[in-house]
């Protein structure tokens, strides 16, 4: 598999550079765990995160429950655990969304150019100066709070930067000799776009994707914490971060728990797209 | 350096009318009839009230009518009435505006204090030890959630410590929100500021300036610092715009009094008017501090300067 995929990267010694890079092999490390939690939330968690009064209320971490009880008795570990999900869904679907959108805007204003890329990319203008928290925060409020909106809402909002970023790495494909002899070698749109296109912007977008990931988890659980994302009894980590104010006294560890779930998830995804970024990208390595 | 002020004026300009259309559209955009959404949770509203509210709203008229009914009073400094307690909006807003802005202003001061000088001593000493102490922290600083950061710290200072207030308006209440605002920011400039001053310490010119002899803090100060800024300066309207989007979670967070915890409120009482008031005025204040930054780099960059 190795070979394989030294063979399609961009760069050669791809993934040499990947391990020798400490961001990206901690970033990858806690990427790695992350997916692990997630995919075997169900045979790792000790108890039901939904059921009340699996155990005493406030029970402090350690012991029986390794994290401690909620107020209402559930355990805080499986909460955890189950939250691991539901973030990293969010953070693949919202980035999902932009990431699709966004590419096709940019490839096809690049591509086209005239009329369409300047309709396109002012139009990205526009919404980008409208700032990705507005956009998201306008998309609850005609949609109404739910979390599947507000993931929605956070890929929608992300769609200007990687529409733009998508623009540039494209329109420098357009102008290189392989591009342009592939055009008078008379490939139609599709050929171009697909076969020459895609595959060379992909190292960029997938580096501003794996960043992305950690800006659209910090947003959507943004949105959790102010009520207008994930409602009750989801585990969802930034809605647990939200019900922990009220009890900040007595039990501090329901605000720290989640909290600190919340900023190593960040934390695996920037380390990894760091990571990436120097590893895929021979220019700017240093 | 006109041609180029006036590029950004007019996208300005631009965002402001776009922003007009979508306010306007957004109210359909509701699934369901909006005017009943409105009134859902209070008691007792007649179907005549109702339907007073729709004719006052416009919605009983076609889009491009409601379109320039609502331009007309916006002109005349009208955005409408707020459902709950029917207060004019633009004094709703124009009441809490300035508590927003003043929290985002102490934000950005922060963030540029605390960022800007550890982004240049990192550059200063790349490669070495605190270079990579201090990236390792920058990183961190990123990934930290605003609200948590928030949290921690309203739980240190204010309720362990009991050295500031928990929540209210006064000075003193500016403290918390601010620091949790600029804290998370200052590592964006601090990345920021140490990209760029590394690219400008490898410019030819300041090669010269050390080949002519010059002192290394006098060509830091004179040539690398001046040339590495302007990327800083360039960031900041977008860093704004964080800012306040962060105000949004952070004035939620301390009860500050600012037009983010208005929108909030507003989401959940459905109350439209107030939504569209705010959207309209956090483009405005983004588009004119986004503005003047730009005219700002345009003054401090001679390659824009005298173009």
């Amino acid at each position: 598999m190795a070979t394989d995929m030294r063979g399609r990267s961009a760069s050669p010694g791809f993934w040499r550079r990947m391990l020798r890079s400490p961001n990206g092999v901690v970033g990858l490390a806690i990427v790695l765990t992350l997916i692990f939690c997630a995919a075997f939330a169900d045979v790792l968690s000790p108890y039901d995160p939904t059921k009340m009064g699996t155990g005493g209320r406030f029970l402090p971490p350690g012991g029986e429950f390794l994290l401690g009880t909620d107020e209402f008795g559930r355990d805080m570990f499986s909460r955890i655990l189950h939250g691991s999900r539901i973030t990293l869904l969010v953070g693949a679907v919202a980035v999902g969304i932009s990431l699709t959108v966004g590419m096709l805007v940019g490839m096809v204003a690049a591509f086209r150019r005239g009329w369409v890329e300047a309709v396109l990319m002012r139009g990205t203008d526009v919404l980008f100066s409208f700032t990705e928290t507005l956009i998201a925060l306008s998309f609850v409020a005609v949609l109404g709070p739910s979390l599947q909106n507000a993931v929605i809402a956070v890929g929608v909002a992300g769609i200007p930067f990687y529409a733009r970023t998508c623009y540039s790495a494209a329109l420098v494909e357009t102008s290189k000799p392989y591009f342009e002899a592939s055009v008078a070698a008379g490939a139609g749109p599709a050929r171009l776009v697909f076969a020459h296109l895609l595959p060379n912007v992909l190292p960029t977008m997938i580096v501003v994707a794996t960043l992305g990931v950690s800006t659209a988890i910090l947003a959507a659980a943004g949105l959790s914490f102010l009520g207008l994302g994930a409602q009750p009894p989801t585990s969802e980590w930034g809605y647990m971060l939200a019900g922990s104010r009220d009890y900040i006294n007595r039990a501090p560890w329901l605000m720290t728990i989640p909290g600190l779930a919340i900023a190593i998830t960040v934390l695996g995804f920037n380390l990894l797209g760091d990571g990436l970024r120097t590893s895929l990208d021979p220019v700017e390595r240093r | 350096m006109w041609r180029f002020l006036g590029t950004r004026i007019a996208t300005g300009a631009l965002t402001i009318w776009v922003t007009t259309v979508l306010v306007t559209l957004l109210i359909h955009a509701v699934p369901g009839d909006p005017v009943q959404i409105m009134y859902a949770q209070s008691q007792g509203t007649t179907p005549e009230q109702i339907e007073e509210v729709r004719r006052s709203l416009g919605l009983d008229r076609s889009i491009p009518v409601q379109y320039l009914m609502f331009m007309e009073r916006l002109f005349q400094g009208d955005l409408g009435n707020t459902i709950r307690g029917g207060q004019p909006v633009l004094d709703v807003i124009l009441e809490r505006l300035p508590n927003t802005l003043v929290l985002a202003c102490a934000a950005m001061l922060i963030a540029i204090l605390i960022g800007v000088p550890i982004g240049f001593l990192a550059a200063y000493r790349e490669g070495s030890l605190i270079d990579t102490g201090l990236m390792i922290l920058a990183i961190g600083g990123i990934s930290m959630p605003h609200f948590w950061l928030g949290l921690m710290l309203l739980f240190l200072f204010a309720l362990e410590l009991g050295w500031l207030p928990v929540s209210g308006n006064g000075p003193l209440n500016l403290i918390l929100p601010a620091m949790t605002l600029g804290l998370s920011n200052a590592a964006i400039f601090a990345r920021l500021t140490r990209s760029s001053m590394i690219d400008v310490m490898q410019q030819d010119f300041v090669q010269t300036a050390y080949a002519k002899g010059l002192p290394k803090s006098l060509v830091l100060r004179r040539h690398v610092l001046r040339a590495g800024l302007l990327p800083v300066v360039t960031m900041m309207g977008l860093q704004f715009a964080f800012m306040m989007g962060g105000a949004i979670v952070v004035e939620n967070i301390f009860s500050w009094n600012g037009v983010g915890r208005m929108a909030v409120e507003a989401i959940f009482q459905r109350d439209y008017p107030v939504i569209q008031g705010f959207i309209l005025t956090f483009s405005i204040v983004v588009v004119v501090v986004a503005i003047s930054i730009d005219a700002l780099y345009a003054v401090l960059d001679p390659r824009i300067r005298r173009s």
